[in-house]
């Protein structure tokens, strides 16, 4: 009786693996397969063996949107975490106006990236956009940069309007942790002489633990393979100097260099991991301790 | 118990056939078409053909069977004149009926509908790859068009490579400055200059004269715009100096000793440096690599820019914004910017339509590619499409007469230079300009702008180059 309910259960997930199967081990495998070819889209693919990963690090292009990926994540993900934390604090207090308060916080991880980039891209546009008017306003129109039309200050207002965009998100995951923590916690804390500093240090944070990792494995991900956002605001540009790892796959499968981008899409699977695998390491290895 | 056993078991094998439906489909598509498309054999195919067949969606190809067609198309400005002519042609048989599809992204899209096995039977886009792989069906014989079409048109059309056409271009276009008339009179420019020296005298002149006006706007944020500017200038000289077929050639067979794209004293740096000098002296819009086109004909019409480049395809919305600027637009070929050589203006084939070579429908695709190509329809197209029309035959009033004039002053008096499909496969207009972005934003001085075109372009020459191992 137990095998068969067992076969019957089995049976019953068919349906679940089979969805599996199809959106995600075929394309894994057909993308595995696909990396060691040089299939441009068109011809038939040859087997190239490790070209394509050699081809990689004697890439310039793909190096500098490493750094840029890098650079964004290092920027990103420990921002939208403070941020997001910052946020939560607030929202676990009591405050007139607080469900309005989460709602505008919230709003814009609900709204497409790429929606919010052209948003912001006509705000910030140098001697159009909405911000340039409003200092325009003020009388002081040099202190609108074009700070889209660089690097660094591209970079940075990609980073901010990521952050802006999703701390939201980041803030419900730590809400919802700092809702399950015990007020009598705080109570003891407070009675052993705690100020409000220690019970966040000794109390809010370590209960946080798993909060914290769910965001920053999330964060991490979701940083180095971001692609709306940048594509929307700076197209990559100028140039190719904000472009991400994500958007340079896009632009070698449609740019007759199919086999090299599944190839180049592996190696940022392996880049994600590292970083994720390793803080999912430290991060369980302080929650044991 | 047993009961809700059962209907669980149902619903799992429901899922489980409904999850996996879809995987087959392409697949078995062909199959179904190949019993039933070829014109030849069409008698004898039908009487074997069973009821599920010819319900099939695709249909049949023999005579008084239906037969879906599917048109893709990546023209925005055309969905609604071909949805019109597609309406009357379905209504006026009971045979063949006709689908568009549109994308925006139709060049990227049809990749993946061509490794799908999705190919629809009609097609816009273009591409040499294509060609080389054989997926687009030879039309050379197709004389009932070609005989009604331009001789440069035609030329327009055949592959180099074969000397086989594989697509009808129903337009032409051409891209040039269009600059404002009003501005040039006031300012007492009689004529547009044809050296680039006068011209950049020209533009000093407008900064000068004219402070609040941008005398050249360039809409940069569009990686297509810049691509079109090296399309147009460093890449027209190449073809007005080598001549259309030769550049071409030098262009496939990627001879840079003719190209000359890395010299420091070459098309690819003496433009780079020339862009660099008006970008420095401040003769172009400074938010050059954010501005976009909406900018541009918002600054052209309200009279805050004196000119910018483009195709005939911003006519339209040039008028959309300001019905008056009708008489106020002027059009001009690029001047000469290299020793020796002639101003140029792009007058190039427009808006092809290509078969599949693995249709099962040729005939049916013909027959309403001979409907599409009716002068009367190509009336329509043409007025819609804002561009004069590639066949001898159709008149079409398709920009206000002055424009028309204007245009044809330019055509006569430049080298007609048309558009380059013998790029790299792996090296896109986009990508161009991109490379441009990086100019403007300081990454390259002129010398390694050219350098590092060069590099991009033997990469997507390269890669081609490798698949054909």
């Amino acid at each position: 009786m137990k095998s068969r309910k067992i076969g019957l259960h089995q049976f019953m997930a068919v349906p679940a693996f089979a969805l599996y199967a199809v959106f995600f081990i075929y394309p894994l495998l057909k993308g595995i397969g696909l990396c060691f070819t040089d299939w441009d889209g068109i011809k038939a693919a040859h087997f190239v063996g490790l070209r394509n990963f050699i081809d990689f690090f004697h890439d310039q292009r793909a190096l500098s949107d490493i750094r840029t990926t890098v650079l964004f994540t290092l920027g990103s993900a420990p921002l939208l975490n403070i941020v997001g934390l910052v946020y939560a604090l607030l929202m676990n207090s009591e405050f007139r106006g607080k469900s309005i308060a989460r709602m505008c916080i919230y709003m814009p991880a609900i709204i497409s990236p790429l929606i919010m980039g052209y948003i912001w891209y006509f705000l910030l546009q140098p001697g159009r956009g909405f911000l340039y008017h409003f200092f325009d306003g003020l009388g002081h129109p040099e202190w609108f940069g074009n700070w889209m039309g660089n690097y660094k200050s591209a970079l940075l207002v990609i980073v901010l309007v990521n952050v802006w965009q999703y701390a939201g998100m980041t803030m419900v995951i730590y809400l919802a942790g700092l809702q399950g923590i015990s007020r009598d916690l705080y109570e003891a804390a407070r009675i052993d002489g705690a100020r409000w500093v220690d019970g966040f240090l000794h109390v809010t944070l370590p209960l946080l633990g798993p909060s914290i990792r769910i965001n920053v494995i999330t964060n991490i991900i979701g940083s180095l393979s971001v692609f709306d956002i940048v594509m929307s605001l700076t197209g990559g540009g100028p140039g190719y100097q904000t472009e991400t790892l994500s958007i340079y796959i896009m632009r070698m499968c449609y740019g007759s260099k199919t086999g090299y981008s599944v190839a180049v899409a592996i190696i940022l699977f392996l880049i994600v991991l590292i970083p994720v695998a390793a803080s999912s390491w430290l991060m369980r290895k302080k929650e044991e301790d | 118990m047993k009961r809700r056993k059962a209907a669980a078991l149902f619903m799992a094998l429901a899922m489980a056939t409904g999850t996996l439906a879809g995987c087959g489909g392409a697949g078995n598509q062909p199959a179904a078409e190949s019993k039933v498309s070829e014109p030849v054999e069409e008698t004898a195919g039908a009487e074997e053909t069973d009821d599920t067949q010819k319900e099939s969606e695709t249909g049949q190809a023999d005579s008084g069977e239906k037969v879906n067609i599917k048109l893709f198309t990546g023209k925005i400005e055309t969905i609604d004149v071909m949805n019109e002519i597609i309406e009357s042609f379905n209504k006026s048989q009971d045979r063949i009926t006709v689908e568009q599809e549109y994308q925006k992204d139709a060049s990227n899209i049809i990749k993946i509908k061509f490794a799908s096995d999705e190919v629809p039977d009609i097609m816009t886009t273009y591409e040499q790859g294509f060609v080389d792989e054989g997926k687009y069906m030879d039309i050379s014989d197709q004389n009932e068009w070609w005989d009604r079409m331009s001789p440069d048109m035609k030329a327009a059309c055949t592959d180099v490579k074969t000397g086989k056409t594989y697509r009808v271009c129903t337009n032409m276009t051409m891209a040039g400055f269009f600059y404002n008339k009003e501005i040039f009179n006031e300012l007492g420019i009689e004529e547009f200059p044809g050296e680039w020296n006068e011209f950049v005298a020209m533009l000093e002149k407008i900064r000068t004269e004219k402070p609040d006006v941008v005398p050249w706007f360039i809409f940069g944020s569009e990686a297509w715009h810049l691509g079109h500017l090296i399309e147009f200038i460093p890449h027209g000289y190449v073809k007005s100096n080598l001549g259309t077929i030769e550049a071409k050639k030098a262009m496939l067979e990627n001879d840079q000793e003719a190209l000359k794209f890395a010299d420091s004293d070459g098309p690819m740096a003496v433009f780079a440096g020339n862009m660099k000098e008006l970008q420095d002296k401040g003769l172009i819009n400074e938010d050059i690599l954010t501005a976009t086109n909406d900018n541009c004909v918002q600054d052209f019409v309200s009279g805050r820019t004196a000119m910018f480049s483009n195709g005939m395809w911003a006519i339209s919305s040039v008028l959309e914004a300001s019905p008056e600027m009708e008489d106020k637009i002027g059009f001009a070929p690029y001047p000469a910017y290299m020793q020796g050589s002639s101003p140029v203006v792009l007058s190039a084939e427009d808006s092809g339509y290509s078969i599949s070579a693995t249709t099962e429908h040729k005939e049916a695709c013909i027959e309403f590619m001979n409907f599409l190509f009716l002068p009367e329809n190509q009336q329509k197209y043409c007025e819609v499409a804002k561009a004069p029309s590639a066949f001898k035959d159709v008149t079409a009033k398709w920009a206000p007469e002055a424009v028309v004039s204007e245009v044809s002053a330019a055509l006569d008096g430049a080298v007609n230079i048309g558009f380059t499909n013998e790029k790299p496969a792996g090296f896109s207009g986009d990508d161009a300009g991109r490379m441009l972005q990086g100019l403007f934003a300081g990454q390259y001085t002129p010398e390694q702008f050219a350098e590092a075109y060069t590099d991009a372009w033997n990469d997507g020459m390269g890669s081609a180059g490798d698949e054909e191992q």
